[in-house]
């Protein structure tokens, strides 16, 4: 009995720790200048960001535990509660999920395979741009988990084909595996479709009413910096990781063969591709109107209706505690703004740094990018969003450029293995090293960071 | 008899699984060898188990199931499984089972061996193994994880053998550390059986804190050497006086296999205050067996 008490606590230290904190903070007196209210959520999100980053228990309860302590705390009634926690951006998170599944069962990853080896040839170099510029062009629209879940088979099969030794081409392995996952990640900040964050920090633009961002000026601000960064990842990656083997025949005219064996294109697979054009394309003129979640969820529709994907495989696949996970951190990102906690923080942070300069500009632009920055590489990419999302939008300024640099900064999620789904999938290979992630990632960081400045500062204000 | 033994890679498990099915052979144990792998963030869980099922269709498969792969191999060329020609080992047939994934393997490898994937931290899962079956002894090989030692004596429930530095070139001898505990009696039939099996001389320690050697120390060293004795198993005795825990790291070097007995104090006070058995297996350089009373 004892025994398993002081297993219970070891195993769920931090939950006690967090709990501990929230009892202490409580227990303060307010700060000046902020409401009990605002007060009780900042402590909320405090010992939130804890349970996302060590999960000591459930994400579901942890969604929970957001929604219960709102009420307990009296922050807002039930019925807020509620009406917060659902938004279009969870319904575009729940049908991005879902129109994952259905697109990655169609089995077009061959078809995929044999559409990027056909235009790169067999020199290594330019199957890793191939992969690179592809991942990142694909994930902008579908999204980057889909895309790094179609293209990871293609790239480990060319690994296995060039060596069955996984030591022989270690160099290579990771170099393919880089490739995807920050093609993917880094194409996610083309669209508001290449991530759920990005519709979330649309979401609160429009919930504050400080603005709306469409699909394609989304595209007009985002889309270039994703062109200009392809090509500076291909040297980056192809810097750090050196392959063993710089031309790869063999291992390509083995997959050849492999991928020549799923036959022809078949009619299932062309409507599949042809209903997310018909989501593209919703998105692109309808969203402005019916919001991008509804889109989404027209596709997942279509797609169950067409028979191309069973119920029982999207709900196996569909992780319900994420998108439970992101209507409680989206609610209670609502309260931050409304009990004006954000509003508090945004000052404080603002007066904080004026001990290293005097330039607001300069704040709003650490805190939206640089913290964004680290912070995703901490608590992922989407819950930063989230979490920052009210803070930086009451720090003053152009708040539809501030919001749309921090869902950019969002993505530079290079640095560990939690960082983002796609960081993830590809450590779930067992090939790559939490090292590695550092090796490539400050430069990816340091890249990234450097071409969002300068569109910032430069092209955007010429934009309008 | 069921032995459960945990592998992590081929490069870092080699040895406990080759000195871990032998000691499990020599009690004519069964064997689960379960890998335990990294557990994906549960915010990502689903994306990554899509990402998964994808590769798996292109017969790419979680890296947990080629570190079994290995190991099955493994077992058939050391002959811990009779080498048949029906190979036995299909990624297709991992079932999952509540928490885990086990594979369903044909014939007499069934009976013999399973084969079980767990994702999660390796304590943890551990148990949550020894809850589904009922293990005798846990083998995992030595680590340099500061709380190792005491979690794996602390929270799972079986007796536990640990493979620090083994060289399986090498000769070992036991030394069979004795004392008054109630753990004792069944660490010398342990000592004694794998004595026995693997041919290994046995070396009974008795230490003191003090120039005298108590009834309950005499008694327990006595009864150790009976029971060598009648299983014929080549022994010598000592008497130290000292500090048990360095006599048995110093005495033990890195040719030795020590086995001992598990401490009885309660839970809290080895939490706050370690024990004899989590000192020595934290301190040893060698594979140490530290069995449980029941």
């Amino acid at each position: 009995m004892i025994l398993n008490i002081i297993y219970w606590a070891t195993q769920r230290k931090w939950l006690l720790i967090s709990l501990f904190l929230a009892t202490v903070l409580y227990l303060l007196p307010t700060p000046q200048g902020l409401t009990a209210a605002g007060y009780h959520t900042i402590i909320i999100v405090l010992s939130t960001i804890l349970l996302i980053i060590f999960e000591p228990i459930p994400l579901p309860a942890v969604a929970m535990l957001i929604l219960v302590f709102q009420v307990l705390f009296g922050i807002a009634t039930p019925n807020q509660v509620a009406s917060s926690f659902m938004s279009d951006a969870v319904f575009f998170i729940m049908g991005s999920l879902m129109l994952a599944v259905a697109i990655v069962s169609q089995d077009l990853d061959t078809r995929l395979a044999l559409g990027i080896i056909n235009i790169t040839g067999h020199k290594t170099w330019r199957i890793i741009a191939g992969f690179v510029a592809v991942c990142a062009l694909l994930s902008s629209f579908i999204g980057e988990h889909t895309v790094t879940a179609m293209m990871m088979p293609v790239g480990l099969t060319l690994v296995r084909h060039t060596s069955r030794d996984p030591k022989k081409v270690a160099g290579l392995t990771s170099l393919i595996l880089f490739s995807i996952a920050y093609g993917s990640a880094m194409g996610s900040i083309g669209t508001p479709s290449g991530g759920g964050r990005n519709v979330i920090m649309i979401g609160y633009l429009s919930q504050f009413g400080m603005g709306n961002l469409t699909y394609l000026d989304w595209m007009k601000y985002a889309y270039p910096i994703l062109l200009i960064e392809i090509p500076l990842a291909i040297m980056i990656l192809w810097w750090t990781f050196r392959p063993e083997k710089m031309i790869l025949d063999s291992a390509v005219r083995k997959l050849k063969v492999q991928v020549a064996r799923s036959g022809q294109i078949t009619g299932s697979q062309i409507t599949a591709m042809g209903v997310f054009v018909l989501v593209f394309l919703g998105w692109v003129f309808l969203s402005p109107k019916i919001g991008l979640g509804i889109v989404a969820l027209m596709g997942v529709v279509l797609y169950l209706a067409m028979g191309l994907v069973e119920w029982q495989d999207l709900n196996r696949n569909t992780n319900w505690g994420v998108i439970m996970l992101f209507g409680s951190a989206i609610s209670i990102g609502i309260q931050m703004k409304d009990t004006g906690a954000a509003l508090w923080v945004a000052n404080n942070v603002i007066e904080g740094l004026q001990v290293i300069t005097s330039n607001v500009d300069f704040s709003r632009s650490f805190v939206s990018i640089f913290l964004t920055a680290g912070l995703t590489n901490i608590l992922s990419n989407a819950a930063t969003v989230a979490v920052l999302g009210p803070i930086v939008l009451n720090m003053g300024g152009n708040a539809v450029m501030v919001a749309l640099s921090t869902a950019l900064a969002s993505a530079f999620a290079y640095l560990t293995v939690v960082a983002s789904p796609t960081c993830m999938i590809i450590h779930s290979s067992g090939l790559v090293k939490p090292s590695d992630y550092l090796r490539a990632g400050w430069k990816m960081t340091v890249m990234s960071i450097t071409v969002l400045l300068l569109f910032i500062h430069l092209f955007w204000p010429l934009m309008g | 008899m069921k032995f459960l033994l945990a592998v992590s890679s081929q490069e870092f498990s080699e040895s406990t699984l080759r000195m871990g099915s032998k000691v499990a052979k020599s009690f004519g144990a069964q064997l689960a060898v379960v890998y335990v792998g990294p557990k994906p963030k549960e915010l990502y869980a689903g994306r990554v188990s899509l990402a998964r099922d994808t590769l798996a269709k292109w017969e790419i498969y979680h890296p947990g199931i080629e570190v079994l792969r290995w190991a099955f191999d493994d077992l058939k060329t050391s002959g811990f499984l009779e080498n048949s020609d029906d190979n036995g080992f299909n990624p297709l047939n991992m079932v999952e089972e509540k928490d885990r994934y086990r594979m369903a393997l044909p014939g007499s490898y069934g009976q013999d061996i399973d084969l079980i994937l767990r994702e999660g931290d390796i304590i943890d899962e551990l148990r949550r193994e020894c809850s589904e079956d009922e293990y005798t002894v846990s083998i995992i090989g030595g680590s340099k994880g500061r709380n190792m030692a005491h979690d794996l004596l602390q929270y799972l429930p079986t007796s536990v053998l640990v493979m620090k530095n083994v060289n399986l070139d090498h000769h070992y001898r036991i030394l069979l550390c004795v004392d008054d505990s109630s753990a004792t009696d069944r660490a010398v039939r342990f000592g004694a059986t794998i004595a026995k099996q693997m041919n290994f001389p046995v070396t009974i320690m008795t230490v003191s804190k003090t120039e005298e050697f108590g009834p309950g120390y005499s008694g327990a060293a006595e009864a150790a050497s009976q029971h060598l004795e009648s299983q014929q198993v080549d022994h010598e005795q000592k008497f130290i006086t000292g500090d048990p825990v360095n006599s048995f790291i110093e005495t033990a070097g890195e040719d030795h296999l020590i086995v001992m007995g598990s401490s009885s104090k309660s839970a809290l006070a080895k939490f706050f205050l370690g024990s004899k058995p989590m000192k020595t297996l934290e301190k040893a350089n060698c594979p140490i067996l530290v069995v449980r009373d029941k």
